[in-house]
């Protein structure tokens, strides 16, 4: 089947977009797809942290670099690659990406790219959608508006927002609920996915002492997430030809 | 014989109406039966069981994720001896949706404990319809519906149910205070009560205690039904 990347991006800081990567990677593994990821935060990935295994640190900027991203996307035996834009990235690295020919060979069907654009509660990320939109041609785009950690509402009022929405032809909304920050804080202590804090298995493989309670409300939560990544075609898409 | 493990939860959707009496009762009845109860009372931070078990009782408050934590996890995390739950009538819905979310019942059914739910039953049609919702939940051993005479209950007659009989107030008053240990009474230890309400408690207890004695043939019974 044809291979899938990910884009992973926010143009501000702190919407929870590692966050949301590792949203994805988990569901992903839940459901038996291999993935690999990407982090783009040089040098200290806080992706990698989680996902050692299948993680590499990587500097976009760097030709070297991209290349290592593009170049094995038909060679691996990977479906699914995810790449953890960092904060503040999100329009350079479309730019990029069109200027070195990526999003062109996704249009030209060489491989499906999507892109995730994690969204706060704030106006601001909202003109964040306006600006990217010339790039999304032949993009699977995705908007989540991210509640993991937050209290406050969304301050869109919803015809400002469908405004923007209007400008862009296909678009999936999905959004992530609020996690129970003392289960939020307490895989992030552990260092573990969130399918294995369920499994309460420690970061080292080992049985892992996690409260009932807090996997509870992470398995709970993940369960919300299936929901809304079912509505997403791209995601669905992916699932469907596993065993292809 | 062997019992094993249970959890026994004693709840309501009502106000005073001997739910954390009977909570005393139950831990009480497993102590002088030779187990060992852990209590865990979610009404902190009162805690009136904590009074009467200290050293074996822990207080959480429920509405809080750490007292969820608390009732949850010590229970689970120390399996193979029974445990006493006071739930207190605020906390119902949040424990059940809590319980539903988590499959709690189901991890206590791995971890082989059986679980009893006790539910006093008002004199109220609302007491009722959550007393039989409770009933229809999947993972409980036994539900015991609780009628106490004082309050008189609307669980129909037939049914049968587990009946708390009237004490007097003075008793009621006597027992209540936090030194009075109903083990060590019905032991033999009056602790200074008088000839007539020493009788009168001997045969509250008598029938009280009868009747929880019997909860283990009647679950044996529903068994073998099935």
């Amino acid at each position: 089947m044809k291979p899938t990347l990910i884009l992973v991006g926010a143009d501000k800081g702190g919407v929870g977009k590692t966050t949301m990567s590792r949203t994805l990677l988990d569901y992903f593994a839940r459901k038996n797809i291999l993935t690999r990821a990407f982090d783009t935060e040089n040098p200290r990935g806080s992706l990698h942290r989680f996902y050692p295994a299948i993680t590499e640190i990587i500097d976009l900027g760097n030709v070297a670099h991209q290349m290592k991203v593009l170049d094995t996307m038909e060679s691996a035996a990977v479906p699914v690659t995810v790449v953890d834009l960092k904060a503040g990235n999100l329009s350079y690295s479309l730019d990029l990406f069109e200027r070195i020919g990526v999003l062109e060979a996704a249009r030209n069907g060489m491989f499906t790219l999507g892109l995730v654009h994690v969204v706060g509660p704030s106006i601001a990320s909202l003109d964040e959608i306006g600006e990217i939109a010339k790039y999304l041609q032949g993009v699977e785009y995705v908007v989540a508006r991210n509640s993991i950690n937050e209290t406050n509402f969304f301050e869109w009022d919803e015809a400002t927002y469908r405004k923007y929405f209007t400008q862009i032809s296909k678009t999936h909304e999905i959004s992530i609920p609020k996690l129970n920050e003392m289960a939020y804080e307490q895989v992030d202590v552990a260092g573990v996915t969130f399918k294995d804090f369920i499994d309460n298995r420690a970061a080292d493989g080992s049985a892992g002492k996690f409260s009932f309670v807090l996997r509870g409300y992470v398995r709970k939560w993940c369960a919300e997430n299936d929901e809304e990544f079912a509505r997403v075609k791209m995601l669905q898409d992916i699932l469907g030809t596993r065993h292809t | 014989m062997a019992i094993a493990p249970t959890i026994y939860i004693v709840a309501s959707d009502q106000h005073r109406n001997g739910k954390t009496l009977l909570a005393r009762l139950l831990a009480d009845y497993l102590l002088l039966d030779g187990r060992d109860p852990f209590l865990v009372d979610t009404d902190a931070p009162d805690g009136p069981l904590r009074n009467y078990f200290p050293g074996r009782t822990a207080l959480a408050d429920f509405a809080t994720i750490k007292g969820q934590m608390k009732l949850f996890d010590t229970i689970l995390a120390a399996p193979g001896r029974d445990y006493v739950v006071d739930l207190p009538v605020r906390h119902l819905e949040n424990f059940l949706a809590a319980a539903a979310d988590l499959n709690f019942f189901q991890e206590c059914k791995n971890l082989e404990f059986r679980v009893f739910f006790f539910f006093v039953v008002d004199n109220s049609f609302t007491s009722l319809k959550a007393a039989k919702a409770v009933q229809a939940l999947a993972g409980i051993d036994l539900f015991v519906p609780v009628h106490n005479k004082l309050v008189r209950s609307t669980w129909p007659e037939e049914e049968g149910s587990l009946t708390i009989p009237l004490l007097p107030a003075a008793i009621a008053s006597a027992i209540g205070n936090k030194r009075f240990s109903i083990r060590n009474f019905v032991q033999g230890d009056v602790q200074g009560l008088d000839e007539e309400m020493t009788m009168q408690l001997q045969n509250f207890l008598y029938e009280v205690l009868n009747n929880l004695s019997n909860l283990e043939p009647v679950l044996s019974l529903k068994n073998l039904k099935m």
